[in-house]
């Protein structure tokens, strides 16, 4: 009678003391492709219920937002867990436990296509292949940093651009320039969980998060004051004028039969002595000069590390910080210097 | 004005870019002086006219280039002044606004800024709210304008146009003045290739038409582009006052505790007044070239709502202890175990307030073995157990993924049969090369092989263990003889019933026709040889044609 390669009693041993029964450097048995983009989406926690991720709703308060790193053991076990299905017996465990090496790195490579497969940019095999062929130069599996964003802004402003940079660059920031696109940090998510709730997830530690207002183009807008509304005094090219580090605001009236509409004379009556006062500011000579005054460019909002703000008096910290990320001083300064040029450049984005 | 567009990402802006000749009609003469020697002798002269014609009662919708806020748009508008973009540069400054001038000139006071240059152009977006204007369709002209103006326009037959219908009260407290006309419209050179309104073979000239009017907040409103040529019975000469609140100065008298919290040295309280509160129901309207609606919804602006953002790391709750969350970032959560015992167990998010280090102890099997009891507290931590638990519904919810597991697991379990195959196969054969699953087998296996049958092959292994049993006492013809005191071993194999071979007398191979070593060219000089290899060929080329039927 021929001898059994292996007994269950030694197989057990075996599995006990030498869990990798194919031995490392023996081609793997590849993961189908579906499989292996959908362990790769587990890996950013697409799929996950909210209440996972936030099991008390006083976690994320309205109008919050909470920075974090992910914890690459929970995304590592959810990854065990959908293996585990159709587990049978000692045979599907000893094949998870050899592979399991291989798995981990293959996915830790994949998951950065997540995004990519999100927007159909691409086919998965398409992507996979650019992606691994490149696995050297993006580096190793890194530590996962994101955002939690609740507020009326997610809803009411679809599309908006969010950018993480590794440095924490000054303001004039154009994403298009060599050194934000060299800092930038690969997005790995950027999704609506609900209507008013949006995760962002990030590959690396930022020192810099912002939040744009989606760019519909050139917009022409005033602020809301007490008895009218308010504007900022631009120079020529559509620049702020600043007072220090604030802009300089200029009171338009309005009229006082409807009081939405601003009264046009006044407001041309006062850009007109503030340019008398001001010669950068554009003469008044008609409709382009007082189009460039009531210019509105999409507002940019920063989240900066607290490195560079120390003497800003902390800023707002949370109180479980412990490492470099923090978070999440806002930019001190009220208004972001953004010129029209930069304006109209973030316009010109899709 | 240079034709020169302006480098990428930025713009021109223009005040106004007039047409040579306005849209009319027009006659011209010809006539020509001419002298010969002092006399005059002209030439007949000629009239000829024509017209130049433009937009008028209607606007085709491809001039539009874009509108803001968006058409239908929902969004927090309320700090936007809608404006409208169109594709032809001069059309705003086409049409005289009020060619015999019944306006009149607005008054310019000491310290007002100069009039603004150039003419007012016959169009203006006006934003209307809900309840405030009706839209009419496909109206006779002379219904939309008062006979007046109808007759300043030429009086023209047969057109029918959209008008947009309001109250007079409204459209006056709307209505821009002659000069707040010219300096709501400008002109707008992009470069081309700017992605942003260049919709289309644009050239990159645009005509813009701002709105004076702010969409109120939770309003539906209705922007409207509408003809102003020759309404000098609507656009007023001069703007209208501004509100100018009545300040009252707070006296020390304080009335109410809460109201005092409010006061500060400079504060003051308005005094608004209302609205008109009987408006005049006289209806106007006007010719409506385009208009589109949006709704401004929303909770103030973006700019407002980022500021206003409450900033920290995961696990900072507004009310601290609210829930109490630990300093490793869990808080408890109550489990009923299944044992059926309410526990308070620890949970901590995956989105953890610091840098975790990642959990080298992997794979689980199984949920129960990633759960843990906190050594300081005891408790447990059902974290990495509930992930696990999610991975595994949400995998066993997609069947597609059952399958592509199933298919993996086979193909891992086909290497691994393979290898074992390998290794036994090792073991076997006395193989010069070792395999492994990285070698191509059946090629060492075969070379194996051939050089076993060219070199020889030792005895062959008792594979199968038949050796032992010649060693069984009562199966030797010697033990036996010896035994049973016979004459000779042969008697006693007979006894036995066996021929010789079987048990144990050694078989020797017959002898081997020792042939000479011959070479290739010896072979293939062997002609006969040839030739009946070369029949045998063709005839199985034969046979195969006929069974697959070709002829």
């Amino acid at each position: 009678m021929r001898q059994a390669w292996i007994q269950s009693k030694e197989a057990l041993r075996l599995r006990m003391t030498q869990p990798q029964q194919v031995a490392p450097g023996e081609p793997e048995a590849e993961m189908p492709p579906y499989m292996e983009s959908f362990l790769a989406h587990l890996r950013v926690l697409v799929g996950v219920p909210f209440e996972y991720l936030v099991p008390d709703a006083r976690l994320l308060p309205d109008e919050s937002i909470r920075f974090f790193y992910l914890d690459r053991s929970f995304a590592d076990r959810v990854v065990d867990g959908a293996i585990a299905v159709g587990k049978i017996g000692t045979r599907e465990q000893a094949h998870h436990q050899a592979h399991e090496p291989a798995v981990r790195q293959q996915l830790d490579i994949t998951e950065r296509i997540v995004r990519s497969i999100q927007m159909r940019l691409g086919s998965f095999a398409d992507l996979k292949s650019a992606n691994d062929a490149n696995r050297l130069t993006n580096g190793a599996a890194d530590v996962i940093t994101g955002f939690l964003l609740r507020s009326a802004a997610v809803s009411g402003w679809p599309q908006m651009d969010v950018r993480a940079h590794s440095t924490d660059l000054p303001e004039h920031l154009d994403p298009s320039s060599a050194a934000a696109q060299n800092a930038q940090l690969r997005t790995l998510r950027l999704e609506r969980l609900s209507p008013s709730v949006m995760i962002a997830l990030f590959q690396g530690i930022p020192a810099l998060v912002t939040i744009e207002e989606p760019h519909h183009g050139v917009q022409f807008g005033v602020r809301p004051v007490f008895a009218g509304f308010q504007i900022d005094e631009r120079k020529a090219d559509g620049e702020q004028i600043l007072v220090g580090s604030d802009s300089k605001p200029l009171f338009a009236p309005v009229r006082a039969a409807n009081q939405r509409v601003l009264s046009i004379a006044s407001l041309r009556r006062a850009l007109f002595k503030a340019q008398n006062a001001d010669s950068t500011m554009p003469q008044q000579t008609g409709g382009a000069s007082l189009a460039v005054e009531v210019l509105n460019p999409p507002w940019r909002q920063r989240f900066e590390g607290t490195v560079d703000h120390a003497g800003d008096g902390g800023g707002r910290q949370s109180s479980g910080f412990l490492s470099s990320l923090s978070v999440a001083v806002r930019v001190s300064q009220p208004e972001t210097r953004v010129a029209l040029e930069a304006a109209i450049q973030n316009g010109a984005k899709p | 004005m240079s034709d020169t567009p302006p480098p990428p990402g930025q713009m021109y802006l223009y005040d106004n870019i007039t047409p040579p000749l306005l849209d009319g009609s027009y006659r011209f003469n010809v006539s020509t002086d001419t002298t010969i020697d002092g006399t005059d002798q002209n030439l007949p002269g000629a009239t000829n006219y024509f017209n130049v014609e433009g937009p008028r009662f209607t606007l085709t919708p491809s001039l539009v280039a874009g509108v803001f806020p968006p058409r239908n748009g929902h969004g927090s508008f309320q700090e936007n002044v809608p404006h409208i973009a169109l594709s032809r540069r001069t059309l705003p400054w086409e049409r005289a606004l009020d060619p015999s001038g019944l306006i009149g000139t607005p008054t310019v006071k000491q310290g007002d800024p100069p009039r603004p240059v150039g003419p007012a152009p016959w169009l203006a977006l006006l934003l209307f709210e809900e309840g405030e204007y009706t839209i009419l369709q496909n109206q006779k002209l002379e219904d939309v304008v008062p006979s007046a103006v109808y007759k300043r326009l030429g009086s023209p037959p047969n057109i029918n146009c959209d008008a947009v219908k309001t109250t007079h009260s409204v459209l006056s407290g709307i209505m821009p003045s002659l000069d707040e006309l010219t300096v709501l419209s400008h002109v707008r050179q992009v470069n081309k290739d700017d992605r942003e309104l260049s919709a289309g073979s644009s050239d990159g000239w645009f005509s813009v038409v701002m709105s004076n009017r702010v969409a109120a907040p939770n309003s539906k409103c209705c922007a409207c582009l509408v003809s102003l040529e020759e309404r000098s019975d609507l656009v007023p000469k001069d703007p209208p006052a501004d509100f100018i609140p009545i300040l009252v100065e707070p006296g020390p008298i304080v009335l109410h505790p809460l109201a005092a919290t409010n006061f500060s040295a400079q504060s003051r309280t308005p005094i608004v007044f209302p609205k008109e509160p009987f408006p005049f129901q006289i209806t106007v309207s006007l010719v409506l070239l385009y208009s589109w609606k949006f709704e401004c919804i929303g909770p103030g602006s973006f700019r407002d709502l980022m500021q206003g953002l409450d900033v920290a790391m995961f696990g900072t709750v507004a009310d601290p202890g609210h829930p109490p969350v630990a300093d490793t970032g869990h808080i408890k959560i109550a489990l009923g175990d299944r044992a059926g015992v309410d526990e308070t167990v620890l949970y901590r998010s995956p989105l953890a307030p610091f840098q975790l280090t990642r959990d080298p102890l992997g794979p689980y099997h199984s949920a129960d073995q990633c759960r843990r009891v906190a050594p300081e507290t005891g408790a447990e931590d059902i974290t990495y157990a509930c992930a696990f638990e999610v991975g595994r519904l949400l995998a066993a919810a997609d069947a597609r993924l059952a399958q592509e597991l199933m298919r993996w697991r086979r193909e891992g379990y086909r290497q691994s049969a393979r290898a074992d195959t390998f290794s036994a196969v090792s073991e076997t054969l006395p193989l010069v090369q070792a395999i492994d699953v990285h070698t191509p087998a059946i090629p060492v296996v075969a070379a194996g092989a051939t050089t076993s049958m060219l070199t020889g092959r030792g005895p062959a292994a008792d594979r199968f263990g038949v050796d032992y049993l010649n060693q069984v006492i009562g199966l030797q013809p010697a033990a036996l003889q010896d035994a049973w005191q016979l004459s000779s071993a042969a008697e006693a194999a007979a006894i036995l019933g066996a021929d010789a071979g079987t048990l144990g007398a050694t078989v020797t191979a017959p002898a081997a026709t020792p042939r000479a070593a011959t070479t290739i060219d010896a072979v293939a000089a062997n002609s006969s040889a040839l030739t009946n290899l070369n029949a045998a060929r063709d005839r199985i080329i034969a046979n195969t044609a006929q069974k697959v039927g070709t002829p």
